[in-house]
C-alpha cells in the first residue's frame, strides 16, 4: 500500500483508517475481529453504514452518500453497499412520499442522492436503476433537479407508454423482451436524464451496456428458428396491412444499424440470413415505397449492407443481370434522379459509387471509401474480378447512359434554366462522374469521349445559377487532377479554358466563391506546370489572359509559354524538378489518411486489421503515412529531398516487423505512454497530468525537471509546444480528441527538430513517449530536409503507429466493459516534453550499439534511470 | 419574407422549423454565401463573437447582452454547432438572421462546421432526433460548404465612443485602449493605451493585463490603471507572456495603429503569408484534414518561436513571431480567432495582436466559464477609414514615412490594435431556458 499525502482526499483517507483502527481498539469488545485483518486497509470503507433510508433522515443521507462518493475507495464502497442492501429499493418509496408531501426539498435531495448513486459509475447499479422493478422510481427521483427548481420533467410518462415499443413479431423469449425495453431506458438516460451531467466514465458505461444489450438481442432474433422467416413473410404476404410491412423495414433498418457493430463474422452470417430470406426484394419494396420514412429505411439498410460488403451485392446484381431482369442498380438510378429526399440522394449516390468500385474483392471493405480514393487507383491495376469487369461492361453499356441522362439532355437545351428539382441533381452526378473517371479508366474514358460530357459541362458554364457554374469547374478540375495527357488533350480541343476564363473575368471584381474555384483551378494548371493546356490557353485566349496578367498566376502562365515557345516537348530541368514536387501530392493522395483518424470506428480497425495480413496495425499506418510526409514536404514548399523518404520507407517496414513479431510493442506500455511520460520526466503521479490538461492554452506547469527541461530544450534547438493527447469523450477545452490521433502519426515526419529523436528510435516503445510528444518545429525558413532529418522523420512515424494501436486498444476496451478513463497525456508541458526528448536521444546514443530485440521495458527502465543528467545528451548525439 | 420573419421568431422561441422550410432556408443562404468571398469585408462597427456550440439560450443571452441583431452589426467566428443540446435551433436562428439583415450578419466557418466532426459531436445526432431523418443535417452541411473562411473588419476607431454604464470621473476615452463589461454593461476594469515613453518591457506585462486584471479584478469596480493613467502601474502584478520577450524585437512592432482585423476561427497558416492568399482557394469543400483551408479552421496560436505541431492533430501552433511579421504584411492590427476555450471569455496574446474571443459560457453546461463579444467601434473621424487598407501595404501610414523601417515607425506610435470593449456574460440563467437535454428517440423496436 503506497501512503500518499500529496492530496487532501489521501489524507482523510489514511486519517479515516487511523481513526478507525482506533475506535476498533477502543471498543474491542463488540467489534468483530477481521476489523484487525491485513485486508482491512484495503476495504476499509467497506464497512460503512448508510443511514437508514428515511425521509426524515434524507439530509444525513445526502450529506454522507456525497462524502463517500469523493474518494475512489469510498466509491467502491458505497457502491457494494448500495447493491448489496438493494439500497435503491429502499429510496424508490420515498420519492412518492416526498411528492405526496409536496416537499420539494425532499425531493431535491433524493435527486441529488440518486445522481450520485448513479455517476458512481458501477455497471450492477446502473443495471438495476433499469430494471422494471427499479426504473420508475429512479427516473422520478430524478425528475426534480434542484439545478432547476422551478420545473420538473416528465420522464415517468415518457418511458410508461409503453405504446413506443413495437413489436413487429412476438419476441417469445421474456427476458430478451426486457432486455430491449432496458435498452431503451439506458438510452434514455443516457440522452435526457443524464445528458447534462454526464461524466466519461459513466457515459462509456451506459454506452457499452447498451452496446452488449444490443448484440445479445440481435444475436438472440438471429438464432431464434422461424423468427427471420416470420419476419419476411410480412412482405411475402398480400393480405398484410401496409402498416405492419413498413414498420418490418424499419425494424430492418434497426437490425442492420446494430449490426454495425457486431463482429464481422457475426454480422456476416446475419447478412447472409437476411439475404436468404429475401432482403433484396424487401429493399426493392421499400425504395418504391410512397412513405418517405420507408425510403430512407430501405436506403439505410442497403447502404449498410454495401457498407459491410459490396460484393454480396453486386453478386446479386450479377446474378439479376444473368437472368436479364433489371438489376439493382437501373432501380437506383431511376430513384436517384426522381427522389425528392436529399438523404436518400447522397445514400444512392454513394451507394452507386460504391457497387460500381472495381476494388478486388478481399481488400478493405468500403467503410473508408470516401479516404481511400487515391489507394483505390493503385488497385485498380491490380486486375479487377471478371464477375466485376462484366458488371462494369453492363453498366456502361446499359445504365451509363441513363444515370447521366441530365447531363447529356442539355445538349438538347438552348436555355440554361432549371427547377430546383433539376438543379439539384447535377452535383450529384459531377460527384459520381469525378468517381468514376477516377476508378474505371478506359471504359469512362471512352463515355467521356463519345458523349462530349465535356461541352455539356461547359454548357454548364453558361447558366445562371453560380453553384451550378461551380459543379461545372469541379469537373475540370478533377479532369486536371488526373494528369492525363488524354483528358489535357480533350479539354483543348473541347477549348473548355475560353468559357472559365470568361467566368472568371465576369465575376473578377466581385471576390466570390466562383471567382475563387477558377483562379484555384488556374493556379493547379499553373503549379502542375500542363504545358498541354497552358499552350492552348495562351495560343487561344491571349488577350484574356493578359488582362488577368496581373495576378502572379497568370503572368507566370504567359512566361512559361513565353519562354518555352510553346514546345511542350522541351524539358527544363528546373520546371521539371518542380512539377515533381507539385505532382506528389497527387499521387500519394494521402489526404485521406488524416480523416480516417477523425472518426475512431470499428470500420476503421478493420480496414486496418484487413490490410495487412498479420495483425500488426502499425505497419500498415506507417506505411500509409509515408505518403503523408511525401505531401507535407512538398507542400510546404521547401525544397525537400524526396528521395530519401521513399527508401527509408521500406526500410521502415522492415523494422517494424520485427519489432512487431519481437513482441516489443506490448500493449502495456502503448497504453500509458502519459504514464511513462510523467515518470520519466519526474516521479508526479499521471493522475497529476491528466489533471493539468484542463489549461491547454496556458501550460505553465513548472516541474521539478524544468530546469533540466530547459537544458535539454536548448540542446535539442528545439522549441516544443504543449502537448497533450487526451482520450476523453468530452473535455473541458474545445480539443477535438477525434483528431488527435492524426498528429502523432503525421505531421511530426516534417518536423526539422526530430533530429533529437533520431537516436530514441532504437529504444522501444516507451520513448513513443518522446518522439510522440516532442512535436517539432516547423520553421519554413530553415526548411531543408536533409538528409539526417528525412530519417527521423521516416522513423518518427514509426514511433507513432503505436498510438494507432492505442485506439483499437482502447476502443476494444471499451466495448468489453472496462471503461477505464485512459488519458494519454503524454507530455503535461512544454518542459517535460522537451526533457523526455533530451534524455531519449541521449539514451539513444547510449544504446545505440544493442540489438532492437531489447525488452521495452528494460529500455523504459534504463531510460529512467539513465534520465537524471539528460540535459546534453540531446546536442551532442547527431 | 413575412415567412422568414415567421421563422425568425419560432426559432427565438427555441422551436426548430419545418423540414421544407430549411430547405428553402439553405437554399437563400447558399445564394447569399456563394456571392461573399473567402474573407468577407465587413465595416466597423461590428460585434465579434466566437464559439456558439448548440447553447441555444446563451446565445440568446448573447443577444441581450450585445442588441439584436438588425441594431447591431455582428460577426460569428464559426462553431455554431456540436457539444450543446440546441445546434440546431442555434444555426438555423443565425442563417435565418443572416438571411434576414445579410449586412448585419457575417457567418464564417469553424472547424465544427464540417460532416466529418459534426457526426461525431451531435449535430448529426440532433437532426436525426428531432426530424427523424439526417437531411437537414445534409442542409445544413451544404450551406457548411459555402461558408466563408474568414473576414477583415475595416475602419475600426482607436477610441472607444462612451458608454452609457462609464463612471463620471473616467480618462478622456482616446486613451482607453481596451475595456471591460459585464453583462449589464458596467466597466468591470479598463486598461489605457502606454505612454510612448515606456519601452519594451511594459509591452508584454501591459498586454497580459486584461486578462490577469479580468481574473482578480472582477469584483474591483473601476480599473486598475485608471488612477495611475499609465499603464505601467499595471504591469507589475502580472507577468507577460514567456515568450514575448525571448522573440526578438521585442513586441514593438506588433500592431499597426491603422491596420485592418482579420478574423478567423481557428489562426493562420503556414501555406498562407497575404491574406489574399486566402481568397485563392477553393472553399466549396468539406474541410480538409491539411492544407491552408485546415489550418485557418484549426490552428492555434501558442508560446513557441515559428511554427509547431498542433495537439489537435490538425492545423498548427504559431508563435509571437509569426502572428507579428503576419500582422505587419498584412497590415493588421489584430487578428481575433476563436476556436479555445478561455474561462475569462477572452485572451489577448502576444503583445495584442492576436485575440481569441469565446463565446459560449459554461461550456458544455459545465465548464464554468464565462463568455465574451469583442466589440469594435466605428471611426467617425472620417480620417481612419482612408488610412486603414484591405491588406496593402504602404499606404496605411498616410503618408508619415516609409513602411520599411518599421521598427523605429512604429515602436514609438501606439502599438495597439482599435480600441476594444469586451462584454463578459455569463451562461443564460438556469430558469430561463428549461433542462437541456437532447430529444429521446421516439419509437423503438429493439
Amino acid at each position: 500500500m503506497a501512503l500518499s499525502f500529496q492530496e487532501a482526499e489521501g489524507c482523510a483517507l489514511i486519517w479515516k483508517f487511523i481513526d478507525g483502527v482506533q475506535q476498533t481498539y477502543q471498543s474491542v469488545m463488540g467489534a468483530p475481529d477481521d476489523g484487525l485483518s491485513d485486508d482491512l486497509a484495503i476495504d476499509m470503507p467497506a464497512s460503512i453504514q448508510l443511514p437508514p433510508a428515511d425521509i426524515r433522515t434524507l439530509h444525513e443521507l445526502e450529506m454522507t452518500i456525497r462524502n463517500l462518493s469523493q474518494s475512489p475507495a469510498g466509491r467502491d464502497a458505497l457502491a457494494k453497499t448500495i447493491m448489496n442492501e438493494d439500497y435503491i429499493s429502499k429510496l424508490i418509496p420515498l420519492v412518492d412520499i416526498a411528492e405526496d408531501l409536496e416537499s420539494l426539498q425532499d425531493l431535491h435531495r433524493l435527486c441529488n442522492i440518486m445522481k450520485t448513486i448513479l455517476l458512481l459509475n458501477d455497471t450492477a447499479i446502473i443495471e438495476h436503476a433499469v430494471s422494471d422493478e427499479c426504473v420508475y422510481g429512479v427516473v422520478g427521483a430524478l425528475e426534480y433537479d434542484p439545478d432547476f427548481p422551478s420545473h420538473k420533467a416528465n420522464h415517468r410518462q415518457w418511458l410508461k407508454n409503453q405504446g413506443r415499443y413495437k413489436e413487429v413479431v412476438r419476441i417469445q423469449d421474456d427476458q430478451v423482451r426486457r432486455k430491449i425495453h432496458q435498452t431503451y431506458r439506458l438510452q434514455y438516460l443516457k440522452d435526457v436524464v443524464l445528458a447534462r451531467i454526464l461524466d466519461d466514465p459513466t457515459f462509456s458505461v451506459l454506452n457499452s451496456l447498451i452496446f452488449f444489450n444490443q448484440v445479445d438481442i440481435v444475436q438472440h432474433l438471429h438464432n431464434t428458428p422461424g423468427f427471420l422467416k416470420d419476419l419476411f413473410a410480412i412482405f411475402h404476404d398480400p393480405n398484410e396491412q401496409p402498416l405492419r410491412k413498413k414498420e418490418a423495414v424499419l425494424f430492418i433498418q434497426q437490425c442492420c444499424a446494430i449490426a454495425k457493430n457486431l463482429q464481422p463474422p457475426a454480422r456476416q452470417a446475419l447478412y447472409t440470413h437476411f439475404l436468404s430470406q429475401g432482403l433484396l426484394p424487401v429493399i426493392n419494396f421499400g425504395l418504391r415505397h410512397l412513405d418517405v420514412s420507408v425510403r430512407v429505411g430501405a436506403t439505410d439498410i442497403l447502404v449498410s449492407m454495401i457498407d459491410h460488403d459490396p460484393s454480396l451485392v453486386r453478386l446479386t446484381i450479377y446474378e439479376q443481370i444473368q437472368r436479364h431482369s433489371l438489376p439493382l442498380t437501373d432501380t437506383l438510378i431511376d430513384l436517384l434522379l426522381v427522389e425528392v429526399d436529399l438523404g436518400i440522394k447522397s445514400q444512392i449516390s454513394d451507394a452507386l459509387k460504391v457497387l460500381l468500385d472495381p476494388t478486388p474483392p478481399g481488400a478493405p471493405p468500403q467503410e473508408a471509401r470516401e479516404f481511400m480514393v487515391g489507394q483505390a487507383r493503385l488497385r485498380a491495376q491490380q486486375g479487377i474480378e471478371p464477375q466485376q469487369d462484366l458488371f462494369l461492361t453492363h453498366f456502361y453499356e446499359h445504365s451509363a447512359r441513363r444515370l447521366f441522362k441530365p447531363l447529356l439532355d442539355l445538349e438538347k437545351r438552348t436555355e440554361m434554366k432549371f427547377s430546383p428539382l433539376e438543379d439539384g441533381i447535377f452535383s450529384y452526378l459531377n460527384d459520381i462522374l469525378c468517381f468514376y473517371i477516377r476508378q474505371h479508366q478506359h471504359r469512362s474514358k471512352f463515355f467521356v469521349l463519345t458523349n462530349n460530357l465535356a461541352q455539356r459541362f461547359v454548357q454548364l458554364l453558361a447558366c445562371k445559377e453560380k453553384h451550378l457554374q461551380l459543379v461545372a469547374i469541379r469537373f475540370f478540375r478533377q479532369l486536371v487532377v488526373l494528369q492525363d495527357e488524354f483528358y489535357y488533350k480533350h479539354m483543348a480541343d473541347q477549348k473548355v479554358l475560353g468559357p472559365i476564363l470568361d467566368v472568371l473575368l465576369r465575376t473578377m471584381p466581385r471576390d466570390n466563391l466562383l471567382c475563387s474555384a477558377c483562379l484555384e483551378l488556374f493556379m493547379l494548371i499553373n503549379k502542375e506546370n500542363v504545358k498541354e493546356l497552358i499552350k492552348h490557353m495562351v495560343e487561344n485566349y491571349r488577350e484574356k489572359i493578359m488582362a488577368l496578367s496581373y495576378m502572379d498566376t497568370f503572368n507566370e502562365i504567359l512566361n512559361r509559354y513565353d519562354q518555352t515557345q510553346g514546345f511542350t516537348a522541351s524539358v527544363d530541368p528546373y520546371f521539371e524538378s518542380e512539377d515533381e514536387l507539385g505532382r506528389r501530392p497527387m499521387h500519394g493522395n494521402a489526404v485521406g489518411l488524416r480523416g480516417e483518424q477523425l472518426a475512431i470506428d470499428q470500420a476503421q480497425e478493420e480496414y486496418l486489421n484487413t490490410s495487412d495480413d498479420d495483425e500488426d496495425e502499425n505497419i500498415a499506418t506507417a506505411n500509409r503515412g509515408m505518403g503523408v510526409l511525401n505531401h507535407s514536404l512538398a507542400t510546404n514548399g521547401g525544397s525537400a529531398a524526396s528521395k530519401p523518404l521513399v527508401e527509408y520507407n521500406s526500410d521502415d517496414d522492415e523494422e517494424l516487423d520485427e519489432e512487431a513479431s519481437n513482441g516489443l510493442v506490448e500493449a502495456d506500455t502503448v497504453m500509458t505512454p502519459a504514464d511513462t511520460a510523467s515518470r520519466l520526466s519526474n516521479g508526479d503521479s499521471e493522475s497529476d497530468s491528466a489533471k493539468e490538461n484542463k489549461a491547454p492554452s496556458t501550460p505553465t506547469t513548472i516541474t521539478s525537471a524544468a530546469a533540466a527541461a530547459a537544458a535539454a530544450a536548448a540542446a535539442a534547438a528545439t522549441v516544443t509546444p504543449p502537448e497533450r493527447l487526451a482520450e476523453k469523450r468530452r473535455r473541458e477545452e474545445d480539443e477535438d480528441d477525434d483528431a488527435l490521433n492524426k498528429l502523432t502519426q503525421h505531421k511530426r515526419r516534417n518536423s526539422s527538430g526530430s533530429v533529437g529523436s533520431v537516436g530514441s528510435n532504437k529504444s522501444t516503445s516507451s520513448s513513443n513517449a518522446n518522439t510522440g510528444s516532442s512535436p517539432r518545429k516547423l520553421k519554413l525558413a530553415g526548411y531543408t530536409a536533409d538528409e539526417t532529418r528525412a530519417r527521423g522523420g521516416g522513423r518518427s512515424s514509426r514511433t507513432a503507429s503505436p498510438n494507432g494501436t492505442n485506439n483499437t486498444a482502447l476502443g476494444q476496451g471499451q466495448r468489453h466493459g472496462h471503461p477505464k478513463k485512459i488519458a494519454i497525456s503524454i507530455a503535461p508541458s512544454v518542459k517535460t516534453a522537451a526533457t523526455t526528448g533530451g534524455k531519449g536521444s541521449q539514451l539513444g546514443g547510449q544504446t545505440q550499439g544493442q540489438t532492437t530485440q531489447a525488452k521495452a521495458q528494460t529500455q523504459a527502465q534504463t531510460q529512467a534511470d539513465g534520465g537524471g543528467g539528460g540535459g546534453g545528451g540531446g546536442g551532442g548525439e547527431q | 419574407m413575412s415567412d422568414l420573419d415567421r421563422a425568425i421568431a419560432q426559432l427565438r422561441a427555441c422551436r426548430p422549423i419545418p423540414e421544407a422550410e430549411v430547405r428553402q432556408l439553405c437554399h437563400k443562404a447558399r445564394e447569399l454565401l456563394i456571392e461573399e468571398g473567402n474573407v468577407v469585408t465587413v465595416n466597423a462597427p461590428v460585434t465579434i463573437c466566437g464559439d456558439i456550440h448548440g447553447q441555444f439560450h446563451d446565445l440568446m443571452e448573447l443577444f441581450r447582452v450585445g442588441g439584436d441583431v438588425p441594431d447591431t452589426n455582428y460577426l460569428f467566428m464559426g462553431d455554431f454547432v456540436d457539444r450543446g443540446f440546441y445546434s440546431l435551433e442555434s444555426f438555423l436562428l443565425l442563417l435565418c438572421l443572416k438571411v434576414r439583415y445579410p449586412d448585419r450578419m457575417t457567418l464564417i466557418r469553424g472547424n465544427h462546421e464540417s460532416r466529418q466532426i459534426t457526426t461525431v459531436y451531435g449535430f448529426y445526432d440532433e437532426c436525426l432526433r428531432k426530424y427523424g431523418s439526417a437531411n437537414v443535417w445534409r442542409y445544413c452541411c451544404d450551406v457548411f460548404d459555402y461558408l466563408a473562411l474568414g473576414a477583415i473588419v475595416l475602419g475600426a476607431s482607436n477610441t472607444l465612443p462612451s458608454s452609457s454604464g462609464q463612471p463620471a470621473a473616467s480618462p478622456p476615452a482616446d486613451e482607453v485602449e481596451i475595456e471591460v463589461h459585464n453583462a449589464h454593461g458596467h466597466v468591470i476594469s479598463r486598461f489605457l493605451r502606454p505612454k510612448e515613453t515606456k519601452g519594451d518591457g511594459t509591452g508584454g506585462a501591459r498586454t497580459a493585463s486584461p486578462n490577469g486584471g479580468l481574473s482578480n479584478g472582477v469584483s474591483s469596480d473601476s480599473s486598475s490603471g485608471s488612477g495611475s493613467g499609465s499603464a505601467s502601474s499595471s504591469a507589475p502584478a502580472n507577468t507577460g507572456p514567456p515568450g514575448s520577450g525571448a522573440s526578438g524585437s521585442s513586441g514593438g512592432s506588433v500592431g499597426n495603429p491603422a491596420g485592418a482585423v482579420l478574423c478567423v476561427h481557428g489562426g493562420l497558416s503556414p501555406l498562407i503569408d497575404m491574406v489574399d492568399k486566402i481568397r485563392l482557394l477553393d472553399r466549396k469543400q468539406e474541410v480538409p484534414h491539411e492544407g491552408a483551408m485546415c489550418d485557418l479552421l484549426w490552428s492555434d496560436p501558442d508560446e513557441i518561436d515559428g511554427w509547431g505541431l498542433s495537439p489537435r492533430g490538425a492545423g498548427f501552433l504559431f508563435g509571437a513571431d509569426i502572428v507579428k511579421v503576419f500582422n505587419h504584411r498584412n497590415d493588421l492590427s489584430l487578428i481575433a480567432r476563436a476556436h479555445q476555450l478561455v474561462m475569462e471569455g477572452f485572451k489577448e496574446m502576444f503583445d495584442a495582436s492576436i485575440v481569441t474571443v469565446w463565446s459560449a459560457p459554461n461550456y458544455c453546461y459545465r465548464c464554468g466559464n464565462v463568455a465574451a463579444l469583442l466589440e469594435l467601434s466605428e471611426d467617425e473621424s472620417g480620417l481612419g477609414v482612408l488610412a486603414r487598407s484591405n491588406g496593402e501595404v504602404n499606404r496605411s501610414d498616410g503618408g508619415v514615412g516609409p513602411r520599411g523601417v518599421l521598427m523605429e515607425n512604429d515602436l514609438m506610435g501606439a502599438r495597439s490594435g482599435p480600441a476594444r470593449r469586451y462584454r463578459v456574460f455569463q451562461a443564460a440563467p438556469q430558469d430561463s431556458r428549461g433542462m437541456p437535454a437532447k430529444k429521446p428517440v421516439a419509437d423503438y423496436f429493439l
